[in-house]
C-alpha cells in the first residue's frame, strides 16, 4: 500500500453515501438555510410576530430598536419586526406566483416554437423581442394606472415580464432536441406534434427551468419591492417590504434608519440567496449536461 | 468599394426595419393598454361625473369613433411626434418630457462614466488574474449588487454620506436652494455652468450628482464586469493569443495591441446597451433623490392619475433602448469584418 493512500470502502453502498453527503452540504448551504428561515417565517408570522401588524400606535411613533421593538418602531407605531414578518408572505407569494403563472405561459410556448419552427417560430421571436423592449417598471406603472391598483394586477404583470424569458429558454433547450433519436421514434410510433411536445419535449426542459425559476424569483422579488416602493399593488396599511421602505425614506434625513434599512434587509436577504441558490442549481445542471 | 457599400446600405436598412417593427410593437401594445385595460375617460375624468359630460369627452377624444381607426389616428399622431397632452398641465407631454429629459440623460451619463472607470477596469483585472484578489472582490461586488434593490442602497448611501458623514448636500433635486442656475444651454447643469463659468453653480451640481450617479451605476456594474471579465477570458485563452505567448511575445504588447483591441466590440456594444438600459432604469433613484427627470415625471404623473405622460414614458424608453440596440448592432457591424462578410 502506498503511504498516506486509503483503502477503498468496501461496503455496498458508497455512491449512495457521497450522493447523501452531497445533497446534506447542499441542504445545509447558506443559501438555503436563509431561504428556509424567511419561508417559516412567512408561513408562521402570526406565531412569530410579537405586536400587531396593522394596528397603529401613535404613542409609539418612531422608536429605534430596542428590546421590546426589535427593529423599531415606524411611523405609525407599528412595531418593525412584525411588519417585516408579515410582509414576507406578500413578497415572497406574488414573485413566486408570478413566476410560476410565466413558466405555464411561457414554457409550452417556447416548446411549440422551438419544435414546429417556421412562421409560428418567427412571430414568437417578435412578439419576445417587443416584450423584451418594454421598460419593465414604467410598463407596471402603466398597466397598473389603467387596470387598477392591486396585487393581483402586480402580479399578473411580473408574470408578463417572465413570460418572455421562459418561452426564450425553453425554445433554446428544444431545438437541438428535434433530431434526437427518441424524437424521431415517437414521432414514428404515431404521435401527433401536440403529444411530442407535451410528452417528450416538456419534461426534458424542466430542469434547466427549474434553475432558473429561483434567478427570476430573485429579480421579482426586487420587482415588488421596487413596484410598491413608488405606490403600485400595495394599499397603505398592509405591510409590504417595499412599501414598508417607502415610508421609512423620508425619515432617512433626520436620522431614523430603522423603518427604511430593516425591510430593505429582508429583500436583499431574500433575492441573495435565490441569487445564491439559482446559481448553484445552474452549476448542477451545467455539469449534467 | 461599391458592393462594400450596398451591403452596408442593406444591412443599415434591415436594421432600421427591424427597430421600426419593434416600435410599431411597443405602440400597439401600449394602444392595447389605455384603450382596452380601462377607460381612460373615467381614468381622466373620474368616475362620479355626469354621463353627458362623460360622452362629451369621448366623443371630443374621438373614443366613439370605431377601434381600427382609434389605432390607425393613434399611430400617426405617435409618428408626428404628438404623446398627447398632459391633463393637470395642458401641454402637450413631448413638451414636458423635453423639459425633463436633460436630467435623465445627466444622471445616465455620470453613471455610465462610473460604470466606465469602475466596472471596466475591475473586468479587465479580473481577467488577468483569474482566481486573484481583483477577481475575488469583482465576484463578490457582482453577487451583491445584482441582489441589493437600487432604491435602498440609495437611501442607505444618503444615510452615510448625508446625515453622518454630512459630506453630501441635501439630497433633493440637482441644485442647492440659493444657488443661481447658469442659463440654459444643454440642459446638462454640469455643462452649462461650465459654459457659464459659474463655479458655485458647478460644485453644486457635481455635489448633487453623486449619490444618484454612484445609484444608478451600482444598477448596472455587476453585468458590466461579468461581461467584460467574460469576453477578456475568452480572448486570453484563444490560439492566436497561445500562439504570440508561445513566442515569447510581452505581455504588455499582447494586451494593448491584440486582446484589448479584440474585446472593444463586445465592450463598445455592452455599453450601448447598457446605456439604453439606464435611460428606462431611473425611475426608483429619480424618486429617491427627487431628480427632476423624465422617470420621477412618470411616477408623479401616475400619482395625479395623469395618464397620457407614463405613456409617453414609455415610449420614449422603448425608444432609447431600441436606438441603443442599433448603435449597438451598428458598432458591430463596422469594426466586425466577419460580420460584413455575410
Amino acid at each position: 500500500m502506498i503511504d498516506g493512500a486509503v483503502p477503498l470502502p468496501v461496503e455496498k453502498s458508497g455512491a449512495g453515501r457521497v450522493r447523501r453527503a452531497h445533497l446534506r452540504q447542499w441542504l445545509l448551504s447558506p443559501p438555503v438555510l436563509i431561504l428556509s428561515v424567511l419561508v417559516l417565517c412567512a408561513i408562521f408570522a402570526p406565531l412569530l410576530a410579537p405586536h400587531d401588524p396593522t394596528t397603529p400606535v401613535p404613542a409609539e411613533k418612531l422608536l429605534p430598536p430596542s428590546r421590546e421593538h426589535w427593529f423599531g418602531t415606524d411611523p405609525y407605531g407599528m412595531d418593525i419586526f412584525s411588519r417585516v414578518l408579515y410582509a414576507a408572505r406578500i413578497d415572497l407569494s406574488v414573485a413566486i406566483t408570478s413566476v410560476l403563472l410565466g413558466i405555464l405561459v411561457g414554457m409550452p410556448l417556447g416548446a411549440f416554437s422551438g419544435f414546429v419552427r417556421g412562421r409560428f417560430d418567427e412571430v414568437m421571436m417578435r412578439i419576445t423581442e417587443i416584450m423584451q423592449a418594454f421598460p419593465p417598471i414604467l410598463f407596471a406603472m402603466a398597466v397598473i394606472a389603467a387596470a387598477g391598483n392591486n396585487l393581483v394586477n402586480l402580479t399578473l404583470i411580473l408574470a408578463f415580464l417572465n413570460v418572455p424569458v421562459y418561452l426564450k429558454m425553453v425554445r433554446s433547450v428544444t431545438l437541438p432536441l428535434q433530431e434526437s433519436d427518441f424524437i424521431l421514434a415517437a414521432r414514428c410510433g404515431g404521435h401527433s406534434t401536440l403529444s411530442l411536445v407535451g410528452r417528450h419535449i416538456i419534461p426534458n426542459t424542466l430542469v434547466p427551468v427549474f434553475s432558473q425559476f429561483s434567478l427570476s424569483c430573485a429579480y421579482a422579488v426586487q420587482m415588488v419591492a421596487g413596484l410598491s416602493f413608488i405606490g403600485l399593488g400595495v394599499r397603505v396599511p398592509q405591510p409590504e417590504w417595499g412599501s414598508m421602505i417607502s415610508l421609512g425614506a423620508s425619515f432617512i434625513i433626520f436620522g431614523k434608519w430603522w423603518p427604511a434599512v430593516f425591510p430593505g434587509l429582508a429583500v436583499f436577504l431574500t433575492a441573495y440567496s435565490l441569487n445564491a441558490l439559482g446559481h448553484r442549481l445552474r452549476r448542477i445542471v451545467l455539469r449534467e449536461t | 468599394m461599391a458592393s462594400w457599400l450596398i451591403a452596408s446600405a442593406i444591412y443599415i436598412g434591415k436594421r432600421l426595419l427591424a427597430i421600426l417593427l419593434v416600435l410599431l410593437g411597443v405602440a400597439t401594445i401600449t394602444f392595447a393598454v389605455t384603450r382596452l385595460l380601462g377607460n381612460p375617460v373615467y381614468l381622466l375624468v373620474g368616475q362620479q361625473v355626469d354621463k353627458e359630460i362623460i360622452d362629451n369627452m369621448v366623443h371630443q377624444m374621438g373614443l366613439d369613433r370605431p377601434l381600427p381607426e382609434q389605432y390607425l389616428r393613434y399611430l400617426m399622431a405617435v409618428a408626428r411626434g404628438d404623446l398627447g397632452i398632459s391633463r393637470v398641465t395642458q401641454r402637450p407631454v413631448l413638451v414636458e418630457i423635453k423639459l425633463r429629459l436633460p436630467a435623465t440623460l445627466e444622471l445616465v451619463t455620470a453613471a455610465m462614466l462610473l460604470i466606465l472607470v469602475g466596472g471596466i477596469s475591475l473586468g479587465v483585472f479580473s481577467a488577468m488574474r483569474p482566481g486573484g484578489a481583483v477577481d475575488r472582490l469583482s465576484q463578490f461586488i457582482t453577487r451583491l449588487g445584482v441582489s441589493i434593490p437600487d432604491f435602498w442602497i440609495g437611501l442607505i448611501l444618503i444615510y452615510v454620506f448625508f446625515f453622518l458623514l454630512k459630506w453630501a448636500p441635501v439630497p433633493l433635486g440637482r441644485l442647492s436652494p440659493g444657488i443661481h442656475s447658469p442659463s440654459q444651454v444643454t440642459g446638462l447643469l454640469v455643462v452649462d455652468s461650465l459654459l457659464a463659468g459659474n463655479w458655485a453653480a458647478l460644485l453644486s451640481a457635481l455635489g448633487h450628482l453623486v449619490l444618484p450617479a454612484i445609484t444608478l451605476a451600482l444598477v448596472a456594474v455587476p453585468s458590466t464586469i461579468q461581461i467584460t471579465r467574460n469576453t477578456l477570458m475568452q480572448i486570453l485563452s484563444s490560439d492566436y493569443i497561445r500562439t504570440a505567448r508561445a513566442y515569447g511575445m510581452p505581455s504588455r504588447t499582447i494586451y494593448f495591441r491584440y486582446a484589448v483591441r479584440n474585446d472593444i466590440v463586445p465592450v463598445v456594444t455592452m455599453l450601448a446597451m447598457t446605456f439604453g438600459f439606464l435611460m428606462s432604469s431611473t425611475v426608483l433613484v429619480e424618486t429617491v433623490f427627487a431628480w427632476p427627470g423624465v422617470g420621477l415625471y412618470a411616477v408623479n404623473s401616475m400619482y395625479q392619475l395623469d395618464y397620457e405622460p407614463i405613456l409617453g414614458v414609455v415610449f420614449l424608453s422603448a425608444l432609447f433602448y431600441a436606438l441603443a440596440y442599433l448603435v449597438a448592432d451598428l458598432i458591430t457591424f463596422a469594426v466586425d469584418p466577419r460580420i460584413r462578410a455575410q
